[in-house]
């Protein structure tokens, strides 16, 4: 027989995880850096680190300290909150349901989040009215949060099965769409910005709504990360992880409450950015595997420099071709041949 | 460390509305093989789930390892009971080695990191079920005789006192169902105290390896006594509704199947 060497797995698993961890860091300060230089004026790393400093040092003094600490500093993080929360609740509902090919948005959080910020800006966007920063995030929430708690309640009725909660979801996806689609074509006025909602914008991102999405997305990611080795077991059905000991039936509503609610807090800011969720977590297991110590914070890393490089994507499009693509247009143009290969090579077995 | 018995009297158990076990008499010794044997929707799977607390008894009495079922939690019952299941994980890139160390989550010291005993007792029991060669395969490319192995190291690094088996030898050929009964036969007697409960449709290789045999029919036990006392052309008719020979050859007794008896008795 071989003898294969199995020596201290769980040291070679330890050094995966600092690896990842470090290149992550790194990755997320140069991506930082990259982010800060481009804009409508670019300036070069330098130049960036200078105001930097003084605006350490001193507080924010000139216009070139507010482009970069104002505006562009928290536009990348708040990039990276939701790329890291959107990779982060996909991980979570694809173990939870035990389909790799389930989204964040399974619940209809997207869908509420979007006739929300409609009905804001049909019937409540006089320029007059509160803050736009937060009324209309304040709407997209209460509906997205109604959207996901209609879905657990019609999956409740049905059954509480995973089939029935991905039912439930397409169908309060589509009925919150529809309510969408006749704000839209009754109000033609408005079908620019509800159309700009739902395809996601980081451009009116500021450091309060930044830090807005930052703290539930660092919060509720560690508490998952806790609980990565109860993920690992819940793959296995609600059966088999109760035989081994996890209340199953309130570990599931926990992180799928947890998670919808990250997506919803995620989507009311910036709009609706499809696929990160989903594509993110699956390089994420081709790369390292199916154990969830490494892959979600592998899936963190990457979905927050997923989404800070496609802004980066979007500033350039407008410097060079004068274009203003929504980002959630460019990670589904990605996502979509990215989900059609994952089909191709393993959907066969999800009958 | 407790003895893997199991005692049920007069159990009742509902599921999804449905009165599925009648009056359950079973009692299952520490050391021995037993297997639970009958049609289709017999209330097999129904016993063992009853046996490890995911479902609870509507009357009678049960305990298990000496306790009172009602009074042991699901983190407790993990550490005395363990099942191999006929399902198997889905396709989420699991290795072997990963599927297997699932069956230390009962016994975890802390919240992230597996300890060296976790990885000694997994290593030992890739070993011993021959799989150690396959430690970094994913699980989906294994054989069902490899997958089989795998879902049984698994069970074991529980250690569990009472080893619950679900259909071990639906999807193996012969030669791996001679293996897999042994495994078995083996484990019972090195681990000191355990005892296997194997609900089976096989009736020869279970007559073959176990040491006394549990007959049911809807939801009742209609016999329970050594694998000669159960296996009759009678039991055989009155529970599958089959016409069967029964012959003893050596030590073996093997019952060939002959013909349906027809409806309307």
């Amino acid at each position: 027989m071989v003898e294969t060497d199995t020596s201290s797995v769980s040291h070679k698993l330890r050094r995966r995880l600092v690896l990842i961890l470090v290149l992550g860091v790194v990755g997320m300060l140069g991506m930082v850096l990259v982010s800060l230089c481009m804009g409508t004026v670019n300036y070069p790393p330098s130049v960036v680190i200078d105001s930097l400093v003084n605006v350490f040092n001193n507080g924010v003094q000139s216009g070139l300290d507010r482009t970069i600490y104002n505006l562009r500093l928290p536009r990348v993080l708040a990039a990276f909150a939701v790329g890291a929360g959107l990779a982060v609740a996909g991980i979570v509902f694809q173990a939870i349901i035990r389909n790799p090919l389930v989204d964040p948005y399974m619940t209809g959080v997207s869908s509420g989040a979007g006739l929300g910020a409609s009905l804001y800006m049909v019937f409540f966007a006089s320029a007059a009215f509160v803050g736009y920063n937060y009324a209309m995030p304040l709407f997209a929430f209460v509906f997205a949060t109604a959207a996901f708690m209609l879905t657990f309640g019609i999956s409740r009725l049905s059954g509480n099965t995973n089939v029935s909660f991905v039912l439930a979801g397409v169908i309060a996806a589509m009925g919150f769409s529809a309510m969408t689609t006749i704000l839209m074509l009754t109000n033609e006025s408005k079908t620019h910005g509800i159309l700009g909602f739902l395809y996601g914008s980081f451009s009116s991102v500021s450091w309060e709504t930044a830090m807005i999405m930052i703290v539930p997305v660092v919060v509720i990611s560690l508490i998952f990360m806790l609980y990565s080795r109860t993920f690992n077991v819940v793959l296995l059905g609600r059966e088999q992880s109760m035989e081994l000991g996890v209340n199953y039936d309130r570990f599931r509503l926990l992180s799928m409450l947890l998670a919808s609610f990250l997506t919803a807090v995620c989507v009311s800011f910036v709009g609706i950015i499809g696929f990160v969720g989903l594509i993110v977590p699956h390089i994420a297991r081709m790369a390292l595997g199916g154990d969830h110590r490494l892959i979600i914070p592998a899936s963190i890393i990457m979905g927050a420099l997923l989404l800070a490089g496609a802004d980066i994507l979007i500033k350039e499009l407008i410097n060079v071709a004068g274009i203003t693509v929504p980002v959630g247009a460019i990670t589904t143009l990605i996502g979509i041949p990215f989900f059609i290969y994952i089909m191709k090579r393993r959907g066969k077995g999800y009958a | 460390m407790p003895d893997g018995s199991v005692e049920m009297e007069g159990v009742n158990v509902h599921y999804e509305g449905f009165h599925a076990l009648h009056d359950i008499m079973l009692s299952v010794k520490p050391g021995e093989l037993m297997a639970i044997i009958g049609p289709n929707g017999c209330g097999k799977s129904t016993t063992m789930r009853t046996i490890n607390g995911l479902l609870k008894a509507v009357s009678g009495s049960l305990t298990v390892c000496g306790l009172d079922v009602r009074s042991v939690s699901l983190e407790e019952m993990a550490k005395l009971c363990s099942n191999i299941p006929t399902e198997f994980p889905p396709d989420f890139n699991l290795s072997v080695y990963e599927v297997v160390m699932l069956g230390r989550y009962p016994h975890r010291k802390n919240v992230w990191w597996e300890t060296d005993e976790d990885e000694e007792v997994v290593k030992g029991a890739l070993r011993m079920f021959g799989i150690d060669h396959l430690f970094d395969r994913d699980i989906t490319q294994l054989s069902s005789g490899e997958r089989q192995r795998t879902l049984i190291a698994k069970a074991y690094v529980q250690q569990p006192r009472i080893m619950l088996v679900d259909e071990p030898t639906a999807h193996l050929d012969i030669r791996y169902t001679l293996e897999v009964m042994q495994y078995f036969k083996d484990l019972i007697s090195r681990e000191k105290g355990m005892s296997i409960i194997i609900a089976a449709h096989d009736l020869n290789s279970v007559a073959k390896f176990c040491d006394r045999i549990t007959m049911m029919k809807q939801g009742r036990i209609v016999a329970c006594g050594t694998p000669e006392e159960v296996i009759t052309s009678e039991n055989i008719e009155k529970v599958y509704g089959v016409k069967a020979d029964v012959i003893k050859h050596g030590d073996n007794i093997v019952m060939i199947p002959l013909n349906p008896v027809k409806d309307g008795e």
